[in-house]
């Protein structure tokens, strides 16, 4: 695998799949010169740049609805867009996308674990104070 | 395209509704503790982080953009929140680059001090017009690929700009020649030039363009 400026794109946004970001990730252990230009990618994020792929990953641009994930599950859409949506899941490896897709899975939306459970409703409770003033 | 719903749920958290806060929570929770779950395997660690998550959103509520996807902005404050936390461990090799409590990046080492205030204010905004409108011809272009259930060039220019891969690496996992795939890519380009010259932006932003025309 060669560790272009695009894929250490893709590894900055945490948007390559798990085997490549083990390659990326041992590449950058074992080379000071990778480390470096890791470093200029960032300073050059910060100061504004912004590549067509950085765009496309932060803004989830081609990830599939919840509404269509849900029919994804259940296979109800036309084999074209089944196999795009595939490929998005397992050779893209779109985080998000699997995230949302386990989370459609889980029909119950609180957490089972009563400890979590009681933190999420504490997190609710505390976090009103945030909330802007109502006129 | 972010919908209505969604609009309406920022509008009312940003007049104060507790009920609009709660259900945003009960919506993205799940999708991010998920999200979290993949890169750390402690359930309670990554309740904090989508915790922190959402603090940040809402900390920043009043001048957030509605037209923006909750979700993607959700999943970028996580994901740079869970390389910090990383970091901390020394899990990651990303060089320091913390972020704040909104996922903004502080204590910028990179910054020029000669900058002043103006400077940086044109260069928000010349960022934010780029953005903006590559955005938009970014959707249109991957809208047009299925509208015409185009998915070998949308797969294409997937694996191109958002893994990075090459045109052979690209070439090989779609089992496709490597000139087929640098067709996609000119085509995608050409289309994105075209489009965003459509948009009739100021000269200054995306000047190469110009500089093109000018030269031919």
């Amino acid at each position: 695998m060669n560790i272009t400026r695009q894929i250490l794109d893709a590894f900055i946004d945490d948007h390559l799949n798990e085997q490549e970001t083990i390659k990326v990730e041992k590449a950058l252990r074992e080379s000071p010169e990778l480390q470096a230009q890791l470093t200029d990618i960032i300073k050059s994020r910060d100061m504004g740049d912004h590549s067509i792929g950085a765009i496309w990953r932060r803004e989830h641009l081609s990830c599939p609805s919840r509404e269509e994930l849900l029919s994804y599950q259940d296979e109800a859409l036309d084999l074209d867009r089944l196999d795009y949506i595939k490929f998005h899941l397992e050779t893209v490896g779109c985080r998000a996308c699997k995230a949302n897709l386990s989370d459609l899975k889980n029909a119950n939306p609180l957490p089972e674990d009563p400890a979590l459970r009681k933190k999420h409703q504490q997190f609710l409770e505390n976090s009103k104070i945030l909330l802007p003033k109502k006129n | 395209m972010v919908s209505l719903d969604e609009r309406l749920l920022v509008k009312k958290i940003q007049e104060g509704d507790q009920q609009a806060w709660n259900e945003l929570v009960l919506r993205y929770e799940g999708r991010l503790t998920n999200y979290a779950q993949g890169k750390i395997k402690d359930h309670s660690t990554c309740q904090d982080l989508v915790q922190e998550s959402f603090l940040g959103f809402l900390s920043k509520i009043t001048n957030f953009d509605a037209s923006r996807s909750i979700q993607s902005y959700l999943f970028g404050i996580l994901s740079n929140k869970i390389a910090d936390f990383l970091r901390s461990l020394g899990k990651s090799k990303i060089v320091e680059n913390p972020v704040d409590s909104s996922g903004n990046h502080k204590g910028n080492p990179f910054i020029d001090p000669a900058m002043g205030a103006s400077t940086w204010y044109r260069g928000d905004e010349k960022k934010k017009l780029e953005n903006d409108a590559l955005t938009k011809c970014l959707v249109l272009l991957i809208n047009d690929f299925i509208k015409k259930k185009d998915y070998l060039k949308l797969k294409t220019i997937e694996l191109l700009f958002v893994n990075g891969l090459s045109n052979k690496e690209a070439a090989t996992i779609l089992g496709i020649n490597n000139k087929v795939v640098a067709s996609h890519r000119f085509f995608a380009t050409n289309f994105i030039i075209e489009n965003l010259k459509k948009l009739n932006l100021s000269h200054e932003v995306f000047p190469e363009f110009y500089e093109q025309d000018t030269e031919t």
